[in-house]
């Protein structure tokens, strides 16, 4: 995901100064687009009822603006407002009926009425325009409502959408990042150097050694790297390099492999398991000049595998660097499995580091 | 002429073993009288067995080849050897100074070797500022070094580690820091304000007095209620508040 420049997106800036203008997203959306609809919904509403009436149409056209008016203002206020208590469509509702009322008490203060003799006298004409203002205004709010949800419906879509897109786009990454994975040079001249050594000291070793550098090579050169590969076959990569390093390090690396046979066929995504090894004897046994050793194991567990890479080594500082390879791990589990999968990093007591992979199983890796 | 003294260090016994033996070969008048595991201790070895010449690997655990070289100083000569370090090649190329690549080439060795016997009688030249220059190119302090880049949190029993990049955000919670990530949600003790020294300020912004963001991680900013911002995450349903006094720095720059 591209990274969001937190300062772009307030566009306008947050609002500043005066106390007035801090209440002034109360009337957001109060756009003369809205102006001119409420105008035109009160001129088709008047001419649509003004047979009813003795009143001439401009008299009665004067009175619906003045409720049209009024409740569209109140009604944006509603919509605006930030509680939680009331429902907003109550809110708006309750906008329409109180904008009516207060409209048409304005209407008769526009037309010079006075206003006791007005609900007094008047009362059943008062309610009736009341009544409609409320009528026509409810099915107004109820087409704006509708509209508003079928935007956000719409929304709704476009996000999931986009959010498809970008978990194609992720997976992407991720099998570009596998590939870019590099073969470390200081690992492998060190090898051939032991190798070297052993053609003219310890022949059968040498050709020991050579075997497991192959072995190791096979997997991790990026040409020959398997998108779909098992627990199994990635175990193997693992002794291979273990089998390299016992020799280099000589008594200063232990390890051991628990893993049940049947959990060897389990699809597991490749180079991942490597990652926590290398990390294991690279930050864990080899900065501590004691010996230490590494334990491989892994569970099935209610439909979840779980791998850990365990080392006595010397344990993570806080300001210790994390490293490329686990962000990456994080990253293409991610985009393999979703949610459902994790790393987990934790102390071991007394020293040193659980790394351990939790993928479902049977799901393509 | 008297055997000249060296010293052998390197992590792997294997090649000491090889660099020993070739040495053996190309050179037999020098005499390997010690090897050393890492650069520890150098002082002792100098005390005790004279060396005139230390090979020295470069990436050692606990005290690295430059790190000896630099407790070495003008007593004895150097000659470091590496398996592969770009870096370390160019800066041995331009600094005249004596190095080995493994796996060893007997030629080149020999050759070393040559070079050395016409130097050994002189006084070891000054490396300082060639070793300041290599450690400055081989372990380059990333930027953001001295920040912290790991959370250590109680889950149950256990003692979770978690990279600073997958904290979403922190925020006081009374007694305790809650450190929110897209997965999980674990509390530390370690309170914001301590938090924000040891944080990278370009990455983790105060927004409120009990909340730090991880900026990577915002999707979107909305302006809110009186001066206040609000924030909302990336794969996180919780939004945020920025107070008025943290907003500018979310203004449009």
């Amino acid at each position: 995901m591209a990274a969001v420049d937190p300062g772009s997106i307030l566009a306008g800036g947050v609002p500043v100064g005066g106390n007035l203008k801090s209440y002034a997203y109360l009337f957001e959306g109060l756009t003369v687009q809205r102006v001119l609809v409420v105008t035109a919904v009160c001129a088709a509403a008047t001419a649509s009822v003004v047979w009813l009436f003795l009143n001439t149409y401009r008299d009665l056209l004067v009175s619906a603006l003045c409720v049209g008016y009024a409740s569209m203002v109140l009604f944006t206020m509603a919509g605006n407002i930030r509680q939680k208590r009331v429902p907003r469509e109550v809110m708006q509702v309750g906008a329409i009926v109180i904008g009516s009322f207060v409209g048409t008490v304005v209407a008769g203060l526009v037309k010079g009425r006075d206003l006791r003799q007005m609900f007094a006298e008047r009362l059943f004409g008062v309610l009736i325009t009341m009544g409609l203002g409320i009528g026509f205004g409810c099915v107004v709010v109820a087409a704006y409502i509708l509209r508003e949800k079928h935007a956000r419906d719409q929304a709704l879509h476009h996000a999931a959408e986009s959010e498809r897109h970008q978990l194609a786009k992720n997976l992407l990454e991720a099998k570009l990042a596998l590939m870019q994975a590099q073969i470390e040079p200081h690992f492998l001249f060190n090898t051939l150097a032991n190798v070297q050594h052993l053609v003219e000291n310890n022949p059968p070793e040498a050709s020991r050694m050579l075997e497991s550098l192959i072995q190791y090579l096979r997997a991790a050169m990026p040409q020959m790297r398997e998108a779909y590969t098992n627990l199994g076959r990635e175990l193997d990569m693992a002794r291979a390099f273990l089998d390299i390093h016992k020799v280099r390090m000589g008594p200063r690396l232990a390890y051991a492999i628990d893993v049940p046979e049947p959990l060897k066929g389990r699809s597991f995504p490749p180079m991942m398991l490597i990652t926590l090894v290398e990390n294991a004897v690279k930050h864990g046994i080899d900065p501590c000049c004691e010996a230490g050793s590494i334990t491989i194991r892994a569970a099935e567990d209610e439909g979840k595998l779980r791998v850990s890479v365990e080392d006595t080594g010397e344990g993570i500082k806080p300001k210790q660097g994390g490293g490329v390879g686990l962000a990456n791990i994080r990253e293409r589990l991610k985009a393999l499995y979703g949610v459902s999968a994790k790393l987990v990093i934790e102390e071991r007591a007394p020293h040193g580091v659980i790394a351990s992979i939790e993928v479902p199983t049977g799901s393509a890796a | 002429m008297s055997a000249i003294a060296a010293v052998i260090a390197d992590d792997e016994p294997l090649l000491r073993a090889q660099l020993r033996s070739r040495l053996a070969r190309v050179w037999p008048e020098l005499a390997v009288v010690h090897e050393m595991e890492n650069g520890r201790d150098v002082d002792k070895v100098l005390d005790e067995h004279e060396p005139q010449l230390f090979f020295l690997d470069i990436h050692m655990p606990g005290v690295n080849g430059l790190e000896a070289a630099r407790a070495i100083g003008d007593r004895a000569h150097v000659v470091f050897v590496t398996a592969f370090d770009q870096y370390a090649v160019e800066a041995f190329e331009q600094g005249a100074i004596d190095y080995v690549l493994k796996p060893f080439n007997e030629e080149r060795l020999a050759l070393t070797c040559a070079r050395l016997k016409d130097r050994i009688g002189e006084r070891p030249p000054g490396l300082d500022e060639l070793v300041e220059r290599l450690a400055a190119r081989i372990a380059p302090q990333a930027p953001g070094a001295e920040h912290l880049r790991w959370i250590k949190a109680s889950v149950g029993s256990n003692v979770r580690l978690i990279p600073i990049e997958e904290v979403l955000f922190f925020q006081s919670d009374e007694k305790y820091t809650r450190v929110v990530t897209c997965e999980s949600e674990v509390l530390i003790r370690k309170p914001i304000r301590e938090l924000l020294e040891e944080l990278d300020p370009g990455r983790f912004w105060q927004i409120h007095r009990a909340t730090i963001v991880n900026v990577d991680h915002i999707a979107s900013v909305r302006r809110g209620l009186k001066d206040q911002a609000e924030i909302s995450l990336r794969d996180h349903p919780e939004t945020l508040v920025v107070s008025r006094a943290f907003t500018h720095r979310f203004k449009q720059m």
